[in-house]
């Protein structure tokens, strides 16, 4: 039973997980756009909905001044809306760069977030975090219907789970638009559609303000499942785990984004139904981390464009060569 | 905010000085190699590290474990080199900035296993700084400041002066014309890691000092290196220098226009008006 609770939680981390890889694979895969700012992004969303539906003052240690306690629901469109908004931002100063300054101002961009939440205490209350967020409609659960029970947890991995595939179908679906038609030609040469008369640094900025909003759900609904947030959370090596899943399901490929974060909330969160006697066991999360960085060499060297890529489309800048 | 103080300008020398020296190391390899290589930060704080199991397990004087590491650091490059970057070589700069990032998970866990993820010291005493001109200086930064000048020059004279150090110049600023000249750019690679390696262990060593060994250190100053390099424009070891003692300065004279939390913007701010109004570097001789 309590393996049955655990895989219910592994499932919601997947399912928010490939969220942000759905985001990221817009930005990577469709439009060759090096974005290492999706950390950042998860952080807009997860403190929007945090500070709009909780009340104020409810720190500890630091005072927090703002807080309206609103539905749960004006708080998970917000943070969509807001951090999509973010991410443009990030993208007007810096969508005329080269790939790799890109990814560098892109880095410091969600740097610069974190920063602002750590020290802004009358926002966010700073380093402490926030805790006490709403679950929504956690009134209901658990509930018993036909003899069955069906409590929060598993109520909110359906939750995920739908707002996933309706995400995978809607971006799997504007991959093959004419806009992601477009996207993919600024992946591959963006002098082509420059040329055919397309304004190619707006489809940039929706692209990115795209993905980003949908890092900004994802965070929405982490938030509002693990009650608490904090500035720790929303490190660096967030992101690049989640390029790691791009990278190892197949650049360009939703089908690929959704497996290579399977694979890697696997690895992840496989070793906590070993025994804790076992030798090493301290350092299993590290040995974990270290597996992950040696999966993303080993991928890129024998199959670059991913388990799901199509070697057709630009796999991890393959036709790039050249260059 | 705090008013002027002649202190901010001395510590801004002592940032600018770590930060030039990982600028120095870093545009270096970003020069010849051509991808950013995120692992950098990780060469620096294992060169800590080493310095510190020398230092605090063996008992070793500060000096004697921190000269040991930088020695280690270097060849430790070259065989990351071999092991890893090398398979890569015809892959595009994107593959290769996210072969680094494998790479530098490997690196930074192993340094969490080895020596656990609290943060640590070197078994240096600690004192009150002695005030001369009302500035209050410590030993370490002396030797900090004192120690990149050194280590700035030792690399201008190799650049300058030497065959290898001419070679990497020119396959800095046109690698296939180097090619025809006869350079053998394979093993200029290597001098290169092996440079850049032992610049960057220096500078982990002073990072070290100068503050406290976490095995995020390296990756946390990568972004001020960063934009030193950018700035001075990539491949140009002047520029670089010159780049971070420039965002050393202004990210400690900082606090006394915004508060003293929001210091570490300012190198993002450099680099983001930097990449938009010259995207050459300062001297305007970048390689691309």
């Amino acid at each position: 039973m309590a393996y049955a609770t655990l895989l219910v939680t592994v499932g919601i981390i997947a399912a928010i997980y490939a969220l942000l890889a759905i985001g990221l694979n817009i930005h990577w895969g469709d439009t060759g756009l090096l974005n290492f700012a999706h950390a950042g992004f998860f952080a807009v969303g997860a403190y929007t909905t945090t500070i709009l539906t909780t009340p104020a003052g409810s720190g500890l240690l630091a005072e927090r001044a703002v807080g309206f306690d609103l539905p749960v629901v004006v708080g998970v469109v917000a943070a969509t809306v807001l951090a999509g908004a973010v991410g443009v931002v990030i993208a007007l100063t810096s969508v005329r760069l080269e790939g790799d300054y890109l990814a560098m101002v892109t880095l410091s961009g969600a740097e610069m977030i974190r920063l602002v939440i750590t020290n802004e205490s009358w926002l966010t209350s700073g380093a402490q975090g926030i805790n006490g967020i709403p679950r929504p409609a956690s009134g209901a659960f658990p509930l018993e219907a036909g003899g069955v029970v069906v409590g929060y947890d598993l109520f909110y991995l359906g939750l995920t789970l739908a707002i996933l595939g309706a995400t995978f179908l809607l971006f799997r679906r504007l991959s093959t638009s004419p806009f992601g038609r477009v996207l993919h030609a600024i992946r591959e040469d963006e002098d082509v559609p420059r040329a055919l008369g397309k304004r190619t640094p707006m489809f940039k900025l929706k692209s990115f303000g795209l993905g980003a909003g949908i890092a900004g759900l994802a965070g929405a609904l982490w938030a509002h499942f693990f009650f608490a947030i904090n500035p720790t959370m929303f490190l660096p090596s967030l992101t690049f785990s989640v390029w790691a899943a791009v990278i190892i399901g197949g650049a360009g490929s939703y089908v690929g984004a959704i497996a290579g974060t399977v694979f890697l909330v696997g690895i992840r969160q496989v070793t906590r139904f070993l025994p804790s006697n076992i030798p090493l066991s301290s350092e299993i999360p590290f040995v974990r981390l270290i597996v992950i960085g040696a999966a993303l060499i080993v991928v890129l060297y024998y199959r670059p464009q991913g388990l799901f890529g199509d070697r057709e489309r630009m796999a991890a800048g393959q036709s790039m060569e050249g260059e | 905010m705090a008013a002027f103080d002649l202190q901010f300008v001395w510590f801004g020398l002592v940032s600018g000085s770590l930060i030039a020296l990982g600028a120095l190391g870093l545009t270096l390899i970003f020069g010849i190699l051509d991808f950013i290589n995120i692992a950098y930060g990780e060469y620096m704080a294992l060169g800590a590290f080493v310095a510190f199991g020398l230092n605090d397990q063996l008992g070793l004087p500060v000096a004697v474990s921190g000269a040991l590491a930088v020695l280690a650091v270097g060849p430790l490059a070259v065989t990351l080199d071999k092991a890893v970057f090398q398979h890569f070589r015809d892959r595009s700069a994107i593959v290769l900035l996210v072969v680094s990032i494998g790479l530098s998970f490997i690196l930074r866990n192993l340094i969490r296993i080895v020596w656990g993820s609290g943060s640590k010291r070197f078994d240096v005493p600690i004192e009150e700084a002695p005030t001369y001109f009302g500035v209050q200086i410590l030993g370490d930064q002396v030797a900090i400041v004192g120690l990149s000048l050194l280590v700035l020059g030792g690399v201008f004279v190799l650049l300058q002066r030497t065959d290898i150090g001419i070679a990497m110049r020119a396959a800095s600023d046109d690698a296939d014309l180097a090619r025809i000249r006869g350079v053998d750019t394979e093993r200029l690679v290597l001098y290169v890691w092996l440079v850049g390696g032992v610049v960057a262990g220096i500078a982990g060593v002073m990072l070290g000092l100068d503050g406290q060994l976490r095995p995020t250190m390296g990756f946390l100053a990568l972004i001020p290196i960063f934009a030193a390099v950018i700035l001075g424009g990539i491949g140009d070891p002047v520029g670089a220098v010159v780049g971070g003692y420039v965002i050393g300065l202004l990210q400690e004279l900082s606090v006394v226009v915004i508060p003293a939390e929001y210091k570490p913007l300012v190198g993002l701010v450099v680099l983001v008006v930097g990449l938009l109004t010259r995207p050459d570097g300062l001297f305007g001789e970048a390689t691309r």
